[in-house]
């Protein structure tokens, strides 16, 4: 190699390490820069795309002090290899800054040791902890106390339906029992209709978890004995099992049922071949205000907690658990992430989220902001029904093992064929689902 | 009549203005400058230098991770720590109901290659071969299948087999049969739905042995006609021997792509229902997942230790890269 091209290799090196160093946590400013591995732009997730204009409106705001840069992660929603793409950069000791987990991935997530805990952070902001709904973190802090997320948002999840074909069937009101339930499922299947679209995955776990937590004690299973391993000696849950099958064998639910794909359940809902379906607000703005969605449908859609076992005692799902997480472990970096914190949690933020993605808000907000904001009215119904309800209870994944969804979509459909008995199946649900997770 | 004198080509440093050979009886003389069929010594540090970047590619990219998975296989390896178990993940493999199940489901798509595709591919490839009106229109649209990304075939046939809205439902339906099977997530039918997905990508097959039927000299065939040989004759007594070697490379690449198969399955059903379409490469995935990545590489192991049986076998069934 000659002296002139050793020179230039050196010098491209010394510009490498140079740039390199430049990428640091504190730019020559004194500005301090973090990364966020969720606040890319994105024209179909509405959550990816409030965080991006969140951490725009930080940038500008904190100018000169903090500033987020953006990774393009193809991680960034909801996956089932999410957990492990982390879990790899935890390893590496490469974690984002800032990034957004649910938390069931946050508690296979910590058993890196890599998570910031923000518990001292709110211990020493009292303000701005109050600020938080009661049981907010539940979902989110660990066995010592430790809270691994700051919540995102604070749902009530119930069942969206199309009222023009509910009183088609002769209904004027949704069904306040599961046996009432049935009989008009019993009424739409006989005229040719879908009673309750499912996917084989999420929608079909949410009308588990609707099953389980309206039992007398299921909410309590939920909440705690769903990290045990002995699912099958629950009565909540074996009951619960066994009644969701039965609407698959009485062919209440859509053919399609099985695919893992939400869409499909969404489809037979937005095309007016399914009365119901379970999933969050978001729904609205991802689905029923769409294009995908027949004309008018909106307008027809009303979104009520779930049936009881008995009368009065309907339920929904109460869940706040999705959350930032850190990985930084700079001083710097921290005060950078903790000013975000606070600033994706404040009432103007939390307000423009809500509106953006249909998510409430996780902190206590002022009613005649909320009014201003103009939320959802299909949500924040749910929201203000959810505080008079005999049951409020958790998602499974909230506090079940990370595993969970994966282990569910590989049985539950061979469970509804008669491959296997409830009690077969709970147990391999259990031990599969557990599985999961680094050293597990 | 004279001796028709043969153009022979020059032989670089024999020829005109090369060195003349050296005469019978004269004292050989030194090689000073390369062995025979060596590398010239004064290019040697050339070459060597010239195969470092690949070499080190080589190293880095394949033969380390190549050493850590078959090293690890003998680990309790989670990322976080790791524990040398000797056996310990082998003998978990042979207790694994879910890893017989996954090397069946892998078997049975390698037996729908070997006993469905290739012959199938064979069979197109060798009646395009004799040129029938439309063969490149054929070739063509057989070909297409072959040229599309795994994801998007598994996608598209996601949308195939979909019980409510799907073509094959419909289709079945507009017949008279029952039409809302669910074909990907019905045990009774769930690999051959997986199965039926591959099997008609021909498309590689059919143009590999029609390459192969064109380096056929026309003269074996003619001569096979004057001695009276029907077309079908001259199909299965003189082509179909002539293509063992390309039969043999095509049943070897697809049995290659079979023992790791993963994006279509991983795409069409994930592995469900209870792991009935799963594969030893899709199983190996959920462990490292699930944070076992010892016993992940253990099957990975497996895999390659199943891809190097089986590249051994089918050249020696089909003795591939010896003359006919």
């Amino acid at each position: 190699m000659s002296k002139t091209s050793t020179t230039a290799a050196a010098a491209a090196a010394a510009l490498l390490l140079a740039s390199a160093a430049a990428c640091g946590a504190e730019s020559d400013t004194g500005e301090v820069v973090i990364t966020c591995g969720t606040c890319q732009e994105s024209p179909t997730d509405p959550f990816l795309q409030y965080n991006y204009e969140a951490a725009q409106r930080f940038n500008e705001e904190f100018a000169g002090r903090y500033r987020i840069e953006t990774i393009e992660n193809a991680n960034a929603g909801s996956s089932d290899d999410r957990l492990q793409y982390y879990q790899r950069l935890a390893l590496a000791d490469d974690l984002p800054d800032l990034f957004q987990l649910n938390s069931g991935e946050i508690k296979a997530l910590q058993e890196t040791g890599r998570l910031h805990d923000f518990a001292p952070a709110l211990d020493a902001d009292p303000d701005w902890a109050g600020t938080f709904q009661d049981h907010a973190f539940d979902a989110l802090t660990g066995g010592g106390g430790e809270v691994w997320a700051i919540p995102q948002q604070r749902d009530a999840i119930g069942i969206y339906y199309n009222a023009d074909l509910l009183a088609a069937a002769g209904y004027d009101e949704f069904p306040s029992t599961w046996d009432e339930f049935e009989s008009l499922a019993a009424v739409l299947e006989s005229e040719g209709k879908t009673a309750i679209a499912m996917d084989g995955d999420w929608s079909t776990m949410l009308m588990w978890v609707h099953l389980i937590g309206t039992h007398p004690g299921g909410a309590a299973f939920l909440d705690e004995g769903i990290e045990d391993g002995d699912w099958g000696s629950d009565d909540a849950v074996v009951a619960a099992t066994e009644r969701l099958r039965s609407w698959h064998e009485a062919g209440y639910v859509n053919a399609d049922a099985f695919s893992g794909d939400f869409q499909n359940a969404a489809a037979a809902y937005l095309t007016e071949d399914a009365a119901m379906v379970s999933n969050g607000p978001w729904f609205v703005a991802t689905n029923l205000t769409t294009d995908a969605a027949a004309p008018g449908l909106y307008e027809k859609t009303g979104y009520a907690p779930a049936p009881g076992w008995a009368a009065g005692e309907r339920g929904a799902i109460v869940v706040s658990g999705a959350g930032w997480v850190s990985g930084a472990v700079e001083d710097r970096e921290l005060e950078a992430v903790h000013a975000f914190a606070r600033f994706v949690s404040s009432q103007d933020e939390v307000l423009a989220q809500a509106a953006a993605t249909g998510a409430n808000p996780p902190v206590d907000v002022d009613p005649a902001a909320a009014a201003d904001a103009g939320l959802e009215p299909l949500a924040t119904g749910l929201v203000e029904q959810a505080a008079d309800l005999a049951y409020t209870y958790p998602h499974a994944r909230v506090h079940g093992p990370a595993g969970f969804s994966a282990a569910w979509k590989n049985l539950w459909p061979a469970y509804v064929e008669g491959d296997m008995d409830t009690g077969e199946f709970l147990q391999r649900l259990a031990d599969d689902a557990a599985a999961t997770g680094l050293g597990g | 009549m004279s001796t028709p004198t043969i153009p022979r080509p020059q032989i670089l440093g024999a020829g005109p203005g090369g060195a003349a050979p050296p005469e019978r009886g004269a004292a050989p003389r030194r090689r000073t400058a390369r062995r025979a069929g060596g590398i010239p010594r004064g290019m040697r540090r050339a070459v060597a230098l010239s195969l470092l970047p690949g070499l080190a590619l080589f190293g880095t990219f394949f033969l380390v991770p190549f050493a850590v998975m078959v090293a690890t296989a003998f680990a309790d390896w989670s990322g976080l720590r790791l524990d040398w178990t000797g056996l310990a993940n082998y003998r978990a493999l042979l207790d694994d109901p879910v890893f017989f199940k996954a090397l069946g489901n892998t078997v049975f798509y390698a037996a729908a290659s070997v006993l469905v595709q290739v012959p199938l591919g064979v069979a197109v490839g060798m009646v395009l071969a004799l040129r029938p009106p439309g063969w490149k229109a054929i070739r063509t649209v057989v070909f297409i299948p072959f040229v599309i990304s795994g994801a998007a075939y598994a996608v598209i046939f996601s949308m195939f087999y979909n019980p409510r809205s799907g073509l094959l439902n419909n289709a079945l339906a507009a017949l008279g049969v029952r039409g809302d099977r669910d074909w990907l997530f019905d045990s009774a039918t769930a690999r051959w739905a997986v199965a039926g997905t591959f099997v008609l990508v021909i498309g590689f097959t059919v143009v590999l042995v029609m390459a192969e039927i064109t380096s056929i000299p026309k003269e074996v065939y003619e001569a096979a006609t004057v001695d009276g040989a029907s077309t079908w004759q001259q199909l299965t007594r003189i082509t179909l021997p002539l293509l063992r070697n390309v039969i043999g490379t095509a049943i070897l690449l697809r049995l290659l792509v079979d023992i790791g198969m993963f994006d279509l399955v991983f795409i069409l059903t994930a592995g469900g229902p209870d792991d009935a379409t799963a594969t030893l490469a899709l199983y190996a995935y959920r462990a490292y997942l699930t944070g076992e990545w010892g016993y992940a590489n253990a099957v990975g192991t497996v895999i390659i230790a199943i891809g190097l049986v089986l590249i051994v076998s089918v050249r020696r069934v089909f003795r591939i890269g010896e003359r006919t």
